[in-house]
């Protein structure tokens, strides 16, 4: 009687033992390091030690720039469409963004701004993206159990996510944003009604990230922005040195640049 | 020697003005995208470099920028306290220097090539550090070494 117990215990332990590992294996597998995907000075560093010159260059695959022709990646258009009584308020932000945005400021830039994330870590019931950035380090947790988006969550910059697949796309929904943060560059302000869809999938050994921002409160549509590409990384990630700004007071122009 | 000076001030050799040049483009491509602020040319004038020798006083590695503070002797042997941002952390770390690649010049005699600050303040934007060993860094165009 003793064996026919033991022999159940350790059969449903195999049972249990296969079930978990069909549920990691079904999907592609996007746990891993990725690259820094903001966009970085296109410097490259001289370095000179008696004479000899060598030049570490810098990996910027992950820039923004033309990733349509990558496979599942949707059409999208450089710009969101806001409503025409917004229009004034965005050129005006834009015009003088080294003052208004937040970002400048150590603020955090938020979902979808931040962009692809550095590290995913792909459990059975949920996923976990990990960030480097100035403003901090966030993470988020993102459950993959099928539950709903949770009750009354507090408004903040990387809202409540909740995560399905599509197939092999790992698609996550994000609502319950506060509206102090920018969903992109040049004045994309937004409303705590905003709502958006993030893609993520492997191509090859790359991963692509792709959002859709909607904020019918001030967007005539929903927004679908240029994919990210991201390679896998090897550097581990550290601890973001604290942000102080200290600039404002110098700034004679509102010259800026592209950024996240 | 500790001073400070303008770097046309130097001999005007082809290869120096060349030099200057191409911290010119250097300059201006990273003004092109750097994370997350504002482009340099809101505050240095872009078009004037100096150089710097002095003592290495402090390495504040923080975003957005990185900062360097140095103790000089200006004209007439006056002290100037000056202050030098360069590119982020991450992308020094991206480069491989940490913040001990510069701190370990800290009360050391070191030089800064920069851009000054357009306000006439002795602040600059760091495109070169040559070190008391002899080695040197500098931010150059993203290019193959010659």
């Amino acid at each position: 009687m003793r064996n026919i117990f033991l022999g159940v215990v350790v059969a449903c332990a195999f049972v249990m033992q296969g079930v978990v590992l069909a549920q990691q294996t079904r999907h592609p597998d996007l746990s891993g390091v990725w690259s820094y995907a903001i966009d970085r000075a296109p410097a490259a560093l001289k370095k000179e030690v008696n004479g000899q010159v060598t030049i570490q260059k810098i990996d910027q695959s992950a820039r923004h720039g033309n990733a349509s022709a990558v496979p599942g990646v949707r059409p999208s258009t450089p710009k969101p469409s806001y409503k025409p009584e917004f229009l004034a308020k965005v050129k005006d932000l834009a015009d003088h963004e080294s003052r208004t945005d937040p970002v400048f400021y150590c603020g955090k830039p938020g979902v979808p701004r931040i962009g692809p994330p550095r590290k995913v870590v792909q459990l059975p019931k949920e996923t976990i993206f990990f960030y480097e950035d100035i403003s901090g380090d966030p993470y988020r947790v993102i459950p993959t159990d099928g539950g709903a988006h949770r009750a009354n969550p507090n408004p903040s910059a990387y809202g409540d996510s909740i995560g399905k697949w599509d197939g092999d796309v790992f698609v996550v929904d994000v609502a319950g944003f506060g509206d102090d943060t920018w969903f992109g560059e040049d004045g994309y302000f937004h409303t705590d009604a905003m709502h958006v869809v993030e893609r993520l999938w492997k191509d090859g050994e790359n991963l692509v990230w792709q959002a859709t921002v909607e904020d019918p409160k001030v967007l005539t549509a929903p927004w679908v922005m240029p994919a990210r590409v991201t390679r896998p990384a090897t550097e581990s990630l550290e601890e973001s040195p604290k942000c102080v700004e200290t600039d404002a007071p110098r700034l004679l122009n509102d010259d800026h640049h592209l950024q996240r | 020697m500790l001073y400070s000076r303008p770097i046309g001030a130097r001999s005007t050799s082809l290869k120096q003005t060349v030099s200057a040049v191409g911290l010119v483009v250097f300059a201006w491509l990273a003004a092109a995208s750097l994370q997350a602020h504002h482009s340099p040319s809101a505050i240095f004038d872009m078009t004037k470099h100096v150089a710097v020798t002095g003592t290495l006083t402090r390495v504040n590695w923080i975003n957005p920028h990185i900062v360097l503070e140095m103790e000089a002797r200006g004209e007439g042997g006056k002290v100037q306290q000056w202050t030098f941002q360069s590119n982020p952390p991450s992308w020094y770390k991206s480069v491989g220097l940490a913040r001990a690649d510069f701190a370990k010049a800290i009360g050391q005699t070191i030089t800064v090539e920069a851009v000054k600050a357009r306000d006439g303040s002795l602040y600059g934007y760091m495109d070169k550090i040559k070190l008391p060993d002899g080695t040197s860094y500098e931010l150059v165009n993203n290019a193959e070494p010659k």
